[in-house]
């Protein structure tokens, strides 16, 4: 996985000395850089390095502003993270009633409705939906800020409002996602021969619902609902620069721009780590709601 | 016979497909009575599980149209409102499905399966359900019931599951018990278990049976009385040893033509009836058996519906019906 990262990046083109130094400099100055960065030594050198230093938590420093990346990083997680678990929120609120709504009335007016809503919420690009959320709450109607970010605790209303819009944009694609699997996991769950077997036990339709229907449909709502989170913790780039969010997609695309190899490694390798701990999860939750893995 | 428990009288099922209007249950009439077995026989799509599935209105109501009476202790369950027709499913009738891997919930155990159709239909406070859940394991021959009850459905095998599904069935002490191929999934001795339970269940509370299976071998062990249905109808019924000793319908006679025999000829190729069964969306205008019939004795075969006449005055005081206009040449 880490050499992967590692020549994925080293692949990319342009020189980040040469960026760094701006258009006028010596050679010598040149040398001196490259040297001290290690970047003239060979890449599996370079790469043994850095993984000898990334296991210990060292991620290197920045090229461009000379802090350790793990600091840099640091400071953008607690942004990244508040935006997920709100687009998560905006997505599972989206979602569940949906989904369950159409399951229940298969091609009733709701349930066209909501393939119609969750197509578009899968086809529309997350930037697109971002700007015109911009356009209309931020220009038309004025009642929430454009972008930005402040901390929960200096500011709780502004946090709030600034929340709102990348939570939205980046939750409704989520959410159109997880509509889907809501549908088609109830639809099979209420398809099932035990459901036929607790209606015929005389069990009144809500428990019906809750216990036979939804308890066996969770299974497959938690594996996508996860994978959403994973997506949420480290795809969201795009919605970050254009609500000029201060997370991790933005620090990851700043990365790239400067060519600063150390930052951008660090964040696609805590990406990489986001996906591994939250299947890992996933697993783990299974066996505490399916008996059948748990005395495996 | 007593009174009967369950009285069906010209139940009829449409079922809407993308292909067209499904009649797949067309004017079925029989009685059950108390303590009574009464099998219910044919070939897979004859109608046999829909009839059973429409009375308790587990059909998917989207699609399904139900007309006719079917009169449980004297209630139509037709016509009921939803919320008296769950509290008939479990104390009124009780029902075993074909396949004990799939009819129990795979997330929640036995016991919670047992309780909550007890509970639903009584005060049952959950110590004292949980008490009965695990007489009833023990009463269905699952062992170490005390241990059963806390198990989920995967740690049993098909045979234990199917006891449970009966003792969840049974639960509710029902006036009726429909088994809709309920051995068809077991090998062969755990079937033969299953019999005897409940043959035993049945003879201590007297519950009336339906029994649908297409294996003629239950039949003659279970059953006291035959309906033989073929395309949405009942082609033949009377007692057990007239529809099997001295069948009349060409299709029962089919149907116990193809039983292997290993008492004889093993050699021999198995007799099968050639052809399907009509399709339920366009049935043949006369006899639904005449375009696989060996006999087509009568010209009325291929327009006209032979009604279902009787033809014998039958054993046990029953009459022996079939719906054939070939039964002239009397059974051989």
């Amino acid at each position: 996985m880490s050499v992967l990262v590692f020549s994925l990046i080293h692949l990319v083109r342009g020189d980040p000395i040469r960026l760094a130094l701006g258009t006028r400099f010596s050679q010598e100055t040149y040398d001196a850089l490259r040297e001290r960065s290690g970047l003239d030594l060979p890449l599996v050198q370079q790469y043994v390095t850095w993984a000898g230093r990334a296991v210990t938590g060292d991620l290197g420093v920045s090229f461009r502003s000379g802090d350790t990346v793990t600091s840099l990083i640091a400071e953008r997680l607690p942004a990244t993270l508040t935006l997920a678990v709100a687009a998560l929120l905006v997505a599972l609120v989206i979602a569940l009633p949906l989904g369950m709504l159409s399951a229940l009335h298969p091609r009733s007016f709701v349930d066209r409705l909501a393939t119609v809503v969750s197509q578009f919420g899968i086809s529309v690009p997350d930037f697109w939906l971002s700007i015109m959320l911009i356009l209309v709450f931020a220009g038309t109607l004025g009642v929430l800020p454009s972008g930005g970010y402040v901390a929960l605790t200096e500011d709780p209303l502004g946090w709030l409002q600034r929340l709102v819009l990348p939570a939205v944009a980046t939750g409704v694609v989520s959410g159109s996602v997880i509509t889907r699997f809501v549908r088609s996991s109830m639809l099979e769950a209420l398809g099932s021969d035990h459901v036929r077997t607790a209606q015929a036990k005389g069990v009144p339709t809500r428990q019906v619902l809750t216990w036979h229907v939804l308890r066996n449909a969770l299974l497959p709502l938690v594996t996508v609902t996860g994978v959403q989170l994973a997506y949420l913790l480290s795809g969201v780039v795009v919605v970050e620069i254009v609500f000029s969010w201060p997370g991790l997609g933005q620090l990851a695309y700043q990365a790239v721009r400067d060519r600063d190899f150390p930052v951008l490694q660090g964040a696609v390798l805590l990406f990489a780590l986001v996906f591994l701990v939250i299947n890992l999860l996933v697993d783990l939750l299974y066996s505490r709601i399916d008996p059948r893995i748990a005395r495996r | 016979m007593t009174a009967p428990v369950l009285e069906v009288e010209d139940l009829r099922v449409d079922l809407r497909t993308p292909r067209g209007t499904a009649h797949v249950v067309n004017g079925l009439s029989y009685t059950v009575g108390a303590g009574e077995t009464v099998a219910v026989v044919g070939e897979s799509g004859s109608g046999k599980s829909v009839s059973v599935l429409a009375l308790l209105g587990l059909l998917p109501a989207r699609t399904a149209t139900v007309t006719g009476r079917a009169l449980l202790d004297g209630e139509d369950l037709l016509t009921m409102s939803p919320e008296r027709l769950r509290q008939v499913r479990g104390p009124g009738v009780g029902m075993v499905f074909q396949d004990p891997m799939t009819s129990l919930n795979p997330v929640l155990t036995v016991g919670r399966q047992l309780t909550e159709g007890l509970r639903a239909h009584g005060s049952l406070s959950k110590a004292a359900a949980r008490a009965r859940a695990v007489e009833l394991l023990g009463e269905v021959g699952l062992p170490d019931p005390g241990r059963a009850v806390d198990r989920y459905p995967h740690e049993l095998s098909g045979g234990m599951r199917q006891r449970v599904v009966i003792a969840i069935a049974l639960s509710n002490s029902p006036s009726l018990l429909i088994a809709d191929e309920a051995t068809t999934a077991l090998d062969v001795t755990v079937q033969a278990q299953i019999l005897d339970l409940v043959e035993g269940l049945q003879t201590e509370h007297g519950t009336g049976v339906v029994w649908i299976t297409h294996d003629l071998g239950v039949v003659a062990g279970i059953a006291d009385r035959v309906l033989v249905m073929y395309g949405g109808r009942c082609v033949e019924d009377g007692t057990v040893d007239d529809v099997l000793e001295r069948p009349v319908h060409p299709y029962t006679r089919g149907l116990l033509g193809a039983l292997p025999d290993l008492a004889t000829d093993d050699e021999a190729d198995l007799a099968t009836i050639p052809g399907t069964p009509p399709p339920p969306t366009d049935l043949p205008a006369g006899c639904v058996f005449w375009p696989r019939c060996p006999v087509r004795g009568d010209a009325r075969c291929e327009t006209e519906q032979p009604p279902l006449a009787v033809v014998a005055a039958g054993t046990g005081g029953l009459p022996h019906r079939a719906a054939t206009w070939c039964a002239e040449g009397e059974a051989s």
